[in-house]
């Protein structure tokens, strides 16, 4: 169809306008507001690349991004293979399918501050629900043992902190049942004489595991893993919201440094802020733009 | 013998998910002693006062008032999700009206009821945010769907100039963090230029931009979906572009809309960093109400934490429970379809 302009005015301009306005022009005023000073009084004055210098000195701008880093390796390669195993699992004829379905992915729709507050309280360093089961796990001593699960400082400043370990346990908790779905969603679209197929040549249940169904599954872990990683450069509520007792240098990924710099009390250095922020959608772009490239080929072929 | 393991297996992991949900629900209905002494134990007593302590914070003041707003909001709330993702039919007969508009002018008057304001000013309470939030999220679901319908269907299906870098840069939108734009979406909606900040308002701008992009998305495979056929059919009937995606393309496409609505209205409802940042702690939405009760209660008295965690997340796992084959659809739509 070939419309007239009002036509195509009528159509396109709600959504552009709005898009444009809160999210494309936000993302170019990071980029201006990176090169101002704004701490110096109640006007911002031109500061240069100074915003960038000093957020390339951080140590902690580079702790939260190697945090950013591990958090998206440990999804890769945890994360995938418990929600690949789990959904292959229940591609077996099972009982109530349906019910482990549905709880696995119940807490997906929980918002993300409940999730943190319930694991807060598993994560108590005396009497939280973590340490408790330690303690009658523990012979002797570990029974009275202490444990500071989100407390814990890194070693060397090329590791992060063990606690990251444990809040990754709850970004599992969250995440394992939506990445089941999709993958169960992938092996029930296998044909059934592939696996017949196999079974008849005598393969074993691993051997058509590793066989059968992870070759037809490439295109839904690529999807997975896409998302994965992006989500992991977004990273924000669960790590802002159970890393508060961390020590400062460990306790951040990207965004949540950003948060800090420009909102927590008495800092509104936006400059810094946004710097950050600028550097944080380089290097999405930098990821995504060739990961959606390298997609595309893999689904033309 | 095999069967058996696996099943051992997965009631394993089933329990491992699920104990933490079950622990909360046990927790808000037990003494702070009985949960500190026997925490894996089955309570020895009941007790609902938990419940009582987190109504009576904020709102009217009163827990019974409060129950009631809540147990009115939690039905609308419901009521107006799964209507709008098409999982109930309604259809709106005249006599309806004077009970929508009794039941709107009773939540209205609640809310600004004198006592409720001024008990406001020093402390928001769950069946405030409760409305907050509904309120918010039907607003920005309802617009971010009808705008993206419409950019999806000029995508789809008209042909013009930069259509395609014009798609692209919607999906731009995507694949971008969103905490890029925290900082200048606070000076946006600040008291320099729109003066929204504060108000649950200011989130509808900024939902609504970070909902397009995956709405047209799908809406768009949605529209490219429909055959040919039949919009020409209608083009050569002499329908307008608009006549055409108002009667023939939407009706279609129904599902995705669904699927969309879902999608949209529990990522709003759910979404924490441009709340924490653009809300007033006055006016606060779901899970910031929750943020600043945590806050506000420090971390003393478990039951009564566990009591407003279950306010909060039960009604959304009962919806969950009763609709729960759509609500996955709807979350995992934008990576299934591609």
């Amino acid at each position: 169809m070939k419309p007239s302009k009002a036509t195509l005015l009528l159509f396109l301009l709600p959504a552009t306008a709005v898009f444009v306005c809160f999210a494309l022009a936000p993302i170019l005023g990071s980029l201006a507001m990176s090169l101002l000073n704004w701490t110096q009084g109640p006007r911002p004055i031109p500061a240069g690349l100074d915003n960038y210098r000093r957020v390339l000195t951080d140590i902690v701008f580079w702790r939260a991004a190697l945090n950013n880093l591990v958090i998206l390796v440990a999804s890769l390669a945890i994360q995938l293979p418990i929600a690949a195993a789990l959904a292959i699992l229940l591609s077996y004829p099972t009982r109530c399918r349906g019910l482990f379905r549905t709880a696995f992915f119940a807490p997906m729709v929980m918002p993300t501050i409940a999730i943190a507050l319930l694991w807060l309280y598993l994560y108590a360093p005396v009497d939280g629900l973590a340490t408790r089961l330690c303690q009658r796990l523990l012979p002797g001593q570990g029974q009275t043992a202490v444990i500071h699960w989100l407390s814990a400082t890194s070693s060397s400043i090329w590791l992060p902190s063990p606690s990251l370990a444990a809040i990754f346990v709850t970004i599992c908790w969250q995440y394992v049942g939506f990445h089941l779905v999709l993958f169960m969603a992938g092996i029930a679209a296998i044909p059934q004489d592939h696996f017949e197929a196999a079974r008849l040549d005598g393969a074993s249940e691993l051997q058509i595991a590793r066989h059968v169904i992870l070759p037809s599954l490439r295109p839904t872990i690529a999807v997975s893993a896409t998302l994965s990683i992006i989500g992991s450069l977004k990273y924000f509520d669960l790590i802002y919201l159970m890393g508060g007792a961390m020590a400062e240098t460990d306790r951040e990924v990207i965004a949540t440094y950003i948060y800090r710099l420009a909102f927590e009390q008495g800092q509104g250095r936006f400059g810094q802020g946004s710097a950050a922020a600028v550097l944080l959608f380089l290097a999405a772009l930098a990821i995504v733009i060739p990961l959606q490239r390298w997609r595309l080929r893999q689904s033309r072929d | 013998m095999q069967r058996l393991l696996r099943h051992l297996l997965l009631l394993l992991c089933l329990l491992l998910s699920a104990y933490p949900l079950l622990w909360m629900t046990l927790a808000s209905l037990r003494t702070d002693a009985d949960v500190l002494e026997h925490p894996f134990a089955w309570p020895s007593s009941w007790q609902l006062r938990s419940y009582g302590d987190v109504l009576a914070a904020g709102g009217f003041g009163s827990a019974s008032a409060n129950l009631t707003l809540l147990l009115a909001a939690f039905p609308l709330a419901a009521a107006a999700f799964l209507w709008m993702a098409d999982l109930v039919q309604f259809r709106l007969r005249l006599w309806h009206l004077p009970f929508l508009l009794a039941l709107g002018g009773a939540l209205l008057a609640a809310q600004r009821h004198p006592a409720l304001h001024r008990a406001l000013q020093a402390r928001p309470g769950f069946a405030n945010a409760y409305l907050n939030s509904l309120t918010l999220c039907i607003a920005a679901v309802t617009a971010a769907v009808m705008l993206a319908a419409l950019a999806a269907f000029a995508l789809s299906r008209l042909k013009f100039r930069g259509s395609n870098l014009l798609f692209l840069t919607f999906m731009l939108g995507m694949m971008i963090p969103v905490h890029v734009t925290l900082i200048p979406l606070n000076l946006l909606l600040g008291p320099q230029l729109l003066n929204l900040k504060g108000s649950p308002w200011a989130l509808v701008g900024p939902y609504v931009a970070f909902a397009i992009p995956v709405s047209v998305l799908i809406l768009r495979n949605a529209f490219d979906a429909i055959p040919a056929d039949l919009l020409d059919a209608a083009q050569i009937d002499g329908c307008t572009p608009w006549l055409i995606f108002r009667h023939v393309a939407i009706p279609l496409a129904k599902p995705a809309l669904a699927t969309l609505v879902i999608f949209n209205f529990l990522t709003c409802w759910n979404e924490f960093a441009f709340a924490l940042t653009l809300a007033d702690s006055r006016r606060p939405t779901l899970p910031i109400a929750l943020h600043h009760f945590k806050g506000e209660q420090g971390s003393l008295d478990i039951p009564v934490i566990c009591a407003a965690l279950v306010i909060s997340v039960a009604p959304l796992l009962i919806v969950y429970a009763c609709a729960q084959r759509h609500i996955i659809r709807g979350l995992t739509a934008g990576a299934v379809k591609e």
